[in-house]
């Protein structure tokens, strides 16, 4: 690129051009994610409304029902139970047009992306995408997510002509990375070390397998045969789905499915547009703080900032990240501006401003996101530059979801929680014989205090929204007994809306093995609002079978551990919303009564005096009340 | 035989009488009395006694459909219900499986968290734990504390408990003896255990469906005590059996233990009255599309067979449930549906319905929001004078105000508007019927759509159409499909065991062990209601999946010892179904059998085909032409001169060319330019679509 200033738009990365190039990255050299100028080329022909409703139902009929295969097919929990998978069709031009309900948003969301970082590098080596190829991606340089997030991509044509892509991708198990399992990787220098890096490359030409590459899989993947297997149900999902895309063609026409495409997408631009406009003009800015590595005495690797500047003006809206930490160039929470950043931020503008429970169904595609420009200065945790590492790009990615949040609350505080609860992943591993065993859950965390309604409890958080694994199901087929899982007792954020608890989750080993970490959330409270508490961090204790233990920090390389090993894992508790003097004294009651509360926390937190363990003094109540306002 | 059946639904209570001797079907319906529905039941049953004549003592049996559970559930109004789970797991009812039901949503309610059926205040936990794979016992149950547990519910005014530990699919022991001090310390209490109510592995699922047993418990119990009352009042002493949602009736006592499985009882008993109706016509592979006010229920029936849900795919009101239903794909898609523009101006029919009341434009009764109904109307496809037999007049004005409205809004003419409204909510009802059809690797055009519900009738054809289903029956009496469906069930009980055995390393002796004692298991509820175990029909079944899967696919068993060639056997039909339903195959991995299945189904009663009057000629029926729009094949809008007919005055086999209309008391029919109806000998409609669009 001629320019070091690049923008990057739902539609991909340009050089830099349009008006206010640079006028925000006080740094220079920085990354703008736009969406204005994405708009693809606008239909020629005017289709009907009924039609565009029709073919947009149609395409994510399609989408869904990619997702659905994917994940009654898969083997690995990680896809089939926490449901870190993502489905979607894209157009020839790589702007997204449809994903699957299934999936977390941080795997669907970034499948456009994916598909024109393929493009790309298609492009630049003069290859060509053929009918019966299937393309295999993770570079996180070029619209993957992460590495672990694989898409296999396979191209549609109708007639002859390429008029889309169906994509599905799915966080594998193990991608060949220095320690067993995908997560917890924490300790990789550079792109290297995260794993086997595919840059477009075809697994299947003109329908023919390319052995050699899939042999090259088999060789260096651990668990092979259920990462392999996975693989296949990923390319078994998306051939159907572009089978599906193709006949709706042969359906409706090439030109009508086109200029569809184009009105769905304007549609959901104008959706946004509208709700954006809907902002006061102005700027608002947040600030919060990811742990990074606790532990490390290098001062440029822990507590560091996450900045996020929102201004509205009119039916547009700019999320400036200048002012986020530098990356760190040889630990790998560096985020990927296209596959991680992005999403983010549109996840959290799009749950605010379209939240789902108020407005309906909304469609999802490239569309929607192209009101919202994001900048991001090269260089910065959220715009990193190559080989700097970003295999654990997860938790920060979701703290920068919640900051971009916070600074949204300021214009539409009734809309927004207040501070979420950060999440913590561990990769169990062990070998059976001369295999591995793998398995990665994913430890909730918790919403905020919301305008008239308590936090959500122990839930997955903002752009991710998987799945915890049955307890039935995981003694049943790896040597791990839960201990115990359970909410977190008085514990949490008080406020006139109280944040939502943490959970509390024990993971014992019955068989020698090693275990990985990647969280966040240890060291800062989720922020409360307007004079609701801070919540509470999380925690991690790794208690031994000979009887020590030890507190951990977010994050922990591969460790050895024995049987009989247990991690005590302690969820965040979200941040309270409101006043904790004016939360009905009965609500307080019935929390004292339901356990989430002691009487001792309810008179300190919310001056309500609880007698007997289940009786509301209401004068005392209002006195205490009364001296700690004045 | 004479039977009575009794298919109570939010406004009408619909009733049928058939004698299998005689082969007389009669109908009767009145409105629902939602405050004591046994009342109007049996107000119903006597009137129609009294009409036809029917001596009430000579009914042997009496079927019986409810929403008594299901409405408990939606309007979550249960008993005050307790929980005594094991120590560590208190929340597992509340945690979930951590996953929001909205991805993109800070707002949302979590049906769990928000509107629980046990408060954490009365989940309480006892010592116990047993471990995988065999059980053995980790932490034997304490029952000092369970005691402590129950008086300290009973104490509370708790009128229902739910004994919920893990694992209790390997070995009950620990609930049992839970449930038994529970039963000694509060005696009159509604006591439910988790393996006894879906002895399956998933805890939070498990103990979600085991909790609502509970809630909605007590209710259950005391609606069927009145009913049995109001049946002593009322002389009429057949036996009552009640529909549940796996396709079969239960009996009182079944239901009054585990009203779960009632939970899909309407919508189940109407794809067994599509089964019926399908099979009168000689048709044996169906696709049944019940449309009414505000949804749509869509089943498949295969070779006379109903599809089963997976265990994963059920949800009732936002919450899981784990017990047996027939796979009915619900979406809020009807004649009530309220057609809109949303803010970025496009054009969206549904989910939100004008329902009842105000209702449609057309009603009159002060809805102005344009539904499907309206778009009907304004496409000439409802006889204004003849809605509901007459009962009730449509405002053509209203209706055609309300669709100029919006067509206004979408800048297209108000035809246009009305045929837009109907084509988007027809192309949903078509996706939806694909994801199980298409998407599971069945060929729709093999099918007959059997359309019924106040609506069905109207939409089957360009329905089927978009699909290329070849073929829309249409029954007699199309409201009351689901009522006649309660009359073709049978005694059916089903029981599951979770199994987790792999096909490289199967023991075989304990996996005949387990079949053999689910079938005991069901050939004892059998024997306790009175069936001989020579008359129950037994059919068993596996859920398998590969080894490492999540989600299993369900492949019938052959009857009997299974050996190692009958193994093989079925080891190859579940890579032929996963190839089917997935398109993808997985040679080498081994399989698991992660539960075994066993269906006991009683005898069958055989009931007749109704009576359908039936006139002269296709002239003595016509009733009237008019003005029809629908598309031209060059994709324009053409009024068609349409011909209405009675239903009632239909001559056997003479066809009727579409365009065309055919009127009813509880149902319209369209026949679309293109399309050719016959009536024929069993009293059914047959549309034959000429050529999909």
């Amino acid at each position: 690129m001629s320019d070091s200033r690049t923008t990057t738009t739902a539609a991909g990365i340009h050089g830099a051009s349009g008006p206010g190039a640079g006028a925000a990255d006080a740094g220079g050299g920085g990354i703008r994610a736009s969406g204005n100028n994405g708009r693809a080329g606008g239909s020629n022909r005017r289709v009907d409304p009924v039609t565009v409703s029709v073919i947009q139902g149609a395409l994510e009929n399609i989408a869904t029902e990619m997702g659905h295969k994917l994940m009654r097919m898969s083997y690995s929990s990680i896809i089939r139970e926490s449901e870190d998978f993502g489905a979607g069709l894209v157009d020839a031009g790589g702007q997204g047009l449809a994903e699957s309900a299934q999936s977390t948003p941080l795997q669907s969301g970034p499948i456009p992306g994916y598909v024109q970082g393929m493009l790309r590098q298609l492009a630049e080596r003069g290859e060509e995408i053929r009918p019966g190829d299937v393309i295999m991606h993770n570079d996180a340089y070029a619209g993957a997510s992460h590495g672990p997030d694989v898409a296999f991509i396979v191209p549609a044509f109708y007639r002859g002509r390429l008029v889309g892509f169906a994509v599905t991708t799915a966080h594998h198990l193990d991608i060949g990375a220095l320690t067993p399992g995908s997560c917890g990787i924490v300790d990789a220098i550079d792109a290297y070390a995260e794993g086997l890096q595919f840059k477009s490359i075809k697994v299947y030409e003109s329908g023919r397998k390319i052995e050699p590459v899939w042999q090259l899989l088999r060789d260096n993947i651990r668990a092979s045969d259920l990462v392999v297997g996975d693989m296949e149900a990923q390319i078994a999902a998306s051939r159907i789905g572009a089978e599906r895309f193709v006949a709706l063609h042969e359906r409706y026409g090439l030109e009508t499915v086109e200029a569809a495409g184009e009105a769905a997408k304007d549609h959901a631009e104008r959706l946004m547009r509208a709700a954006v406009a809907a902002l006061p003009d102005g700027t608002w800015r947040a600030t919060t703080f990811i742990d990074g590595y606790l532990d490390s005495d290098d001062p440029t690797k822990k507590n560091l900032p996450l900045v996020a500047a929102i201004t509205v003006e009119g039916d547009e809206m700019t999320v400036d990240l200048t002012g986020t930490a530098d990356q760190v160039p040889d630990r790998p929470i560096n985020m990927p501006l296209v596959g991680t950043v992005d999403i983010a931020v549109w996840l959290t503008v799009r749950s605010v401003l379209l939240d789902t429970a108020v407005h309906g169904h909304i469609p999802v595609n490239s569309g929607l996101v192209r009101p919202i420009r994001i900048v991001a200065p090269r260089g910065c945790l959220a715009n990193p530059v190559f080989p700097a590492p970003t295999i654990a790009r997860f938790c920060p990615g979701n703290q920068l979801a919640d900051t971009v949040m916070k600074a949204l609350a300021q214009a539409v505080p009734e809309q927004v929680s207040a501070g979420i609860g950060n999440l913590n992943v561990i990769a169990f591993s062990g070998l059976r014989g001369e295999t591995h065993w793998v398995h990665m859950e994913i430890f909730e965390g918790s919403y905020g205090g919301r305008h008239g309604m308590d936090g959500m409890d122990a839930v997955d958080t903002l752009y991710a929204n998987t799945r915890n694994n049955p307890i039935e199901d995981i003694e049943s087929h790896l040597p791990l007994r839960v201990r115990r899982y359970e909410l977190r007792e008085d514990v949490c954020g008080a406020g006139r809306w109280r944040g939502g608890l943490g959970s509390v989750r024990e993971f014992e080993y019955l068989d020698d093995g090693g275990g990985s970490v990647e969280g966040e959330g240890h060291g800062y409270r989720p922020w409360g609002f307007r004079g609701g508490g801070d919540g509470q961090p999380a925690s991690l204790v790794l208690e031994r079978a000979d009887g020590s233990s030890a507190g951990l920090p977010s994050k922990v390389p591969h460790t050895v551990v024995t049987a009989g090993d247990c991690f005590v894992c302690e969820g965040p508790a979200g941040g309270g919303y409101g006043d904790p003097l004016e939360r009905d004294p009965a609500q307080v009651l019935d929390d004292v009564l339901d356990g989430y509360l002691s009487a001792g926390t309810a008179e300190r937190d919310y001056g309500v005096v609880i007698t007997g363990g289940d009786t509301l003094d209401r004068a005392a109540t209002e006195a205490a009340r009364a001296a700690r306002r004045s | 035989m004479k039977f009575i059946g009794v298919d109570i639904g939010g406004t009408f209570t619909d009733v049928v009488f058939a004698d299998t001797e005689t082969g007389d079907l009669r109908i009767h319906k009145v409105p629902t009395t939602p405050d004591d529905p046994s009342l109007g039941m049996l107000h119903a049953v006597r009137e129609l006694c009294e009409r036809e004549s029917i001596a009430a003592a000579e009914v042997g049996h009496l079927f019986h459909g409810t929403t008594i559970a299901t409405n408990a559930v939606l309007t979550h109004e249960g008993a005050r219900t307790g929980m005594i789970t094991s120590e560590g797991y208190r929340d597992i009812l509340h945690i979930g499986r951590h996953q929001r039901p909205q991805h993109y949503s800070i707002r949302q309610e979590i049906p769990w968290q928000d509107r629980p059926f046990v408060r954490r205040r009365r989940r309480l936990t006892v010592p116990e734990r047993i471990t995988p794979p065999a059980g053995e016992v980790l932490t034997p149950l304490d029952e000092e504390a369970v005691r402590r547990a129950a008086r300290r519910l009973r104490d509370d005014g708790v009128e229902a408990i739910a004994v919920c530990f893990l694992f209790s699919w390997v070995d009950p022991a620990h609930e049992e003896r839970a449930a038994a001090i529970v039963r000694e310390e509060h005696p009159g209490c509604f006591v439910t255990t988790s393996a006894a109510v879906s002895p399956q592995f998933r805890e939070f699922e498990r103990f979600t469906t085991t909790a609502m047993n509970a809630f909605i418990g007590p209710r259950m119990r005391d609606y069927m005590n009145r009913i049995g009352d109001r049946m002593k009042e009322a002389e009429v002493s057949a036996e009552l059996h009640v529909m549940s949602s796996n396709g079969g009736v239960a009996t009182v006592r079944t239901v009054s233990e585990r009203p779960v499985v009632t939970l899909l009882s309407g919508p189940a008993a109407g794809v067994l009255g599509g089964r019926w109706t399908g099979e009168l016509s000689g048709r044996r592979k169906l696709i049944t599309f019940d449309m009414g006010g505000t949804s749509a229920d869509i089943g498949i029936v295969d070779d006379g067979r109903f599809a089963e849900a997976t265990a994963r795919d059920t949800w009732i009101a936002g919450y899981p449930v784990l017990v047996s239903m027939i796979d009915i794909h619900t979406i809020g898609a009807g004649g009530g549906s309220i057609a809109r523009v949303d803010p970025g101006g496009g054009f969206r029919v549904g989910p939100e319905s004008a329902g009842a009341a105000p209702g449609p434009a057309a009603y009159g009764r002060g809805g102005t929001a344009p539904t499907v109904t309206d778009a009907n109307v304004v496409l000439g496809r409802l006889d204004r004078d003849y809605f509901l037999g007459g009962a009730m007049a449509l405002d053509e004005a209203a209706a055609g105000a309300a669709i100029g409205r919006l067509a206004a809004r979408l800048g297209l003419d108000e035809r246009e508007a009305a045929e837009g409204v109907i084509a988007i909510v027809n192309a949903n009802m078509a996706n939806a019927i694909s994801s199980r059809t298409v998407q599971k690797g069945v060929d729709p055009r093999d099918f007959s759509l059997v359309a019924f519900g106040g609506a069905g009738p109207l939409h089957a054809v360009e329905v089927a159409a978009r699909i290329g289903i070849p073929e829309v029956i249409v029954p007699p009496y199309p409201g009351i499909t689901s009522a006649v469906g309660l009359l073709t069930t049978e005694l059916r009980y089903d029981a599951v065991k979770t199994e987790f055995q792999v096909s490289d390393r199967l023991d075989l002796a304990r996996l005949n062990r387990d079949l053999t004692s689910v079938e005991a298991g069901i050939a004892r509820q059998f024997q306790d209601d009175g069936v001989e175990r020579a008359e129950v029909g037994f059919e068993r079944s596996g859920d398998l999946r590969y080894v490492g899967q999540g989600y299993e696919l369900r492949v019938p068993f052959p009857a009997g010892e299974l050996g190692p060639a009958e193994t093989r056997e079925l080891f190859r039909r579940f890579h032929e179904q996963h190839r089917a339903e997935y398109g993808h195959v997985f040679e080498d991995s081994p399989i698991e059998i992660v539960n075994v299945r066993v269906v006991g189904v009683g005898r069958t009663p055989t009931i007749g085909a109704p009576r359908a009057a039936r006139g002269e000629s296709l002239a003595a029926a016509r009733v009237r032409t008019g003005r029809g729009t629908f598309r031209a094949a060059d994709g324009e809008l053409a009024d068609v001169e349409t011909v209405f007919h009675l239903r009632d005055r239909l001559p056997v086999g003479d066809p009727i060319p579409g365009p065309a209309v055919v009127l009813q008391r509880d149902s319209t029919t369209v026949i679309p330019p293109g399309s050719t109806a016959r009536a024929d000998e069993a009293g059914n409609l047959i549309i034959t679509i000429e050529g999909s669009p």
